[in-house]
């Protein structure tokens, strides 16, 4: 990325305006940059009708196994209270399993990812972290039935009084591409449709309990009414059908949602602070009988979602424990982990455990696990994500930026992308090549170079000195 | 070349079903806009008779014939009219969900989620309605 020079301007040779609109442009390409996520690419979990994984699909490839098994997993997902543990080397596609299922579950399907880590804060307990992660996993779809009366105002006829004062009375003509009709007003309407200055032309959807009025737009075959128009003013089309209609909408809330709602004790104050903090457990208890009954009546269904906890063995004995509790609730969802780690030490513990996961915890997941990636894999990864942050990358410096892949790590390959693309727009190039690919190489360090580097170099960094005398004080501490 | 036609006329038929039931909800929803339309022609004619102080019998168009009659008995028959129509609509309404549900069911598509459910009260809603 060009900047310019400190205390003067950024002079182009193209003058004035072109520089400015270069400029424009390279500020928006940045902001883009920033906003493309890691597994962004993924679209699903790429399998087909019989659950069988294609090599490259939906912006997964390989890991056929472990896609195979999260497609099995996402089909049991109406049975409560399981769980899966995703395991794998780091870069082997963890996540974005996890992510290529949450997107196959569609939108309607409750999908909550956390780290680990996230629960500790200082703001709640672990458990109380751990709940609102689990109710916010489980949805209740309910559903809304209004009769609005819709349509475009055809007139407005408001009669005043002689007296000036006194009831007023009117007409409103309203029509449908199929009928009109006249509504007789009243006093509490016409002071509404005064409010919302509704005019001929303007549609307006009008709530047949509440008397409540919405301005949807104004009509398409209005848009020539007047030559200068407000910023705001929509145009929408007259609507079709029945004038007065039954709207039914589905709604899908998570659990934890209307605990929120409900545990709001001074109503605004909640809404500032934004953390909503502990929430009783009286709340509940009150919300889960509460959604029960709804359940009775036929009013709500249970939509059981996914909780996707990355980095599980961040988590300590205490939240193992209370894993274990509560996936045998009635409204547990379905539980996936992820881990990098293999047999290490539990979390507040001193005992070593496959995962760091407690055997007991284990014992009751479904574990998945993912293979590190082969050349070709790694190669169409790159492929995918070069599209995917429009980066054109020639032949050669795609094979280049493999062999780097294989050698260091994918995630190191993929930050090299955009890396190398700017790069090559700064020399005005179209395509990255491989001097772009060696360039960005040798201006960023991975992670095994970096090691080596400080190996060579410790002696001379700050604080050394002072690292080894910490390292001597803790060992008179203990 | 056997097989082929008994595909042929297998898909055809599933075509024609599909067709059947299609054509069959958007009767079901043009028979909607018609009782809409006379309900709302119906509401005017009360109205006009309600704001009328006179007490003189009034003409009434049913069908394409005029007939002059009592003015409460015209309201009483605009009145039953109306409760007519209302029931109609909503039995035609609850019959096309089950008519919506076979044709997402041949055309191989999922179920409308929370098609079925019944609806929350007012209140309910008004409780619900602050996290949507």
């Amino acid at each position: 990325m060009s900047l310019c020079p400190p205390g003067g301007t950024y002079k182009h040779p193209g003058g004035m305006a072109a520089s400015t609109a270069e400029k424009v442009q390279e500020v928006r390409e940045v902001t883009r940059i920033e906003r493309i996520g890691a597994h962004s690419h993924i679209r699903g979990l790429g399998l087909d009708d019989a659950l069988e994984a294609r090599q490259t699909s939906q912006g997964m490839v390989g890991q056929l196994e472990a896609r195979r098994a999260a497609g099995v997993i996402l089909e049991m997902i109406k049975i409560a209270g399981r769980a899966v543990l995703i395991a794998g080397q780091p870069g082997t596609g963890k996540t974005a399993i996890a992510m290529g299922m949450a997107q196959a579950l569609g939108s309607d399907t409750p999908f909550t990812s956390i780290a680990g880590s996230e629960i500790f804060s200082l703001e709640m307990g672990k458990t109380e972290a751990l709940t609102q992660a689990f109710r916010k996993s489980i949805g209740v779809r309910i559903k809304e039935e209004t009769e609005i009366i819709e349509g475009e105002v055809v007139e407005i006829q408001i009669d005043r009084p002689a007296t000036g004062t006194g009831a007023k009375v009117g007409k409103l003509t309203l029509k449908t591409t199929e009928m009109e009709t006249i509504y007789d007003l009243g006093q509490k309407m016409i002071e509404s449709l005064t409010k919302e200055k509704v005019q001929a032309g303007d549609i307006v959807t009008i709530d047949k309990a509440t008397g409540k009025i919405t301005k949807l737009g104004r009509s398409f075959t209005r848009a020539r009414d007047y030559d200068a128009m407000g910023p705001q003013t929509k145009f929408v089309q007259c609507p079709e059908g029945e004038l007065q209609k039954r709207k039914e909408v589905v709604h899908t809330v998570t659990l934890h949602e209307i605990d929120v709602i409900n545990s709001r004790t001074q109503g605004f104050l909640a809404l500032f602070s934004g953390d909503t903090g502990e929430i009783k457990s009286e709340v509940r208890e009150q919300i889960n009988s509460k959604v029960a009954e709804w359940r009775e009546e036929g009013k709500a269904e249970i939509v059981p979602g996914v909780l996707f906890i990355d980095e599980v063995h961040m988590l300590d004995i205490e939240c193992f424990s209370f894993l274990n509790r509560a996936l045998e609730t009635d409204m547990a969802p379905i539980l996936i982990m992820a881990t990098n780690r293999g047999i290490t030490r539990i979390r507040g513990t001193q005992y070593l455990s496959p995962h760091g996961v407690p055997i007991d915890l284990l014992d009751r997941l479904l574990i998945v696990s993912t293979k590190p990636y082969e050349e070709k894999e790694i190669k169409q990864i790159l492929k995918i994500r070069c599209e995917e942050e429009d980066v054109e990358m020639s032949d050669d410096a795609l094979t280049v930026l493999t062999r780097i892949g294989m050698e260091t790590s994918l995630r190191y390959s993929i930050q090299l992308i955009t890396a190398a693309n700017l790069v090559c727009r700064k020399r005005k190039g179209t395509e990255v090549d491989v001097d772009d690919i060696k360039r960005v190489y040798s201006l960023f360090l991975d992670e095994s170079r970096s090691t080596q580097f400080l190996k060579e170099y410790q002696q001379e960094f700050m604080f050394n000195e002072v690292g080894e005398s910490i390292d001597m004080l803790n060992e008179c501490f203990y | 070349m056997q097989t082929d036609s008994g595909d042929m006329s297998r898909v055809v038929e599933h075509l024609a079903q599909v067709e059947g039931v299609a054509e069959d909800i958007l009767a079901d929803k043009q028979k909607l806009i018609d009782l809409d339309r006379r309900r709302n022609k119906t509401r005017e004619a009360m109205r006009i008779l309600q704001k009328d102080k006179t007490e003189e019998k009034k003409w009434i168009c049913f069908g394409n014939m005029f007939i002059k009659v009592e003015k409460k008995k015209a309201s009483r028959l605009l009145e039953h009219d109306f409760d007519e129509i209302e029931k109609e609509m909503s039995k035609t309404r609850t019959e096309l969900k089950p008519k919506v549900n076979q044709l997402r069911d041949l055309e191989h598509k999922e179920e409308a989620k929370g098609f079925n459910l019944n609806p929350l009260s007012d209140s309910e809603m008004k409780a619900v309605k602050d996290l949507l």
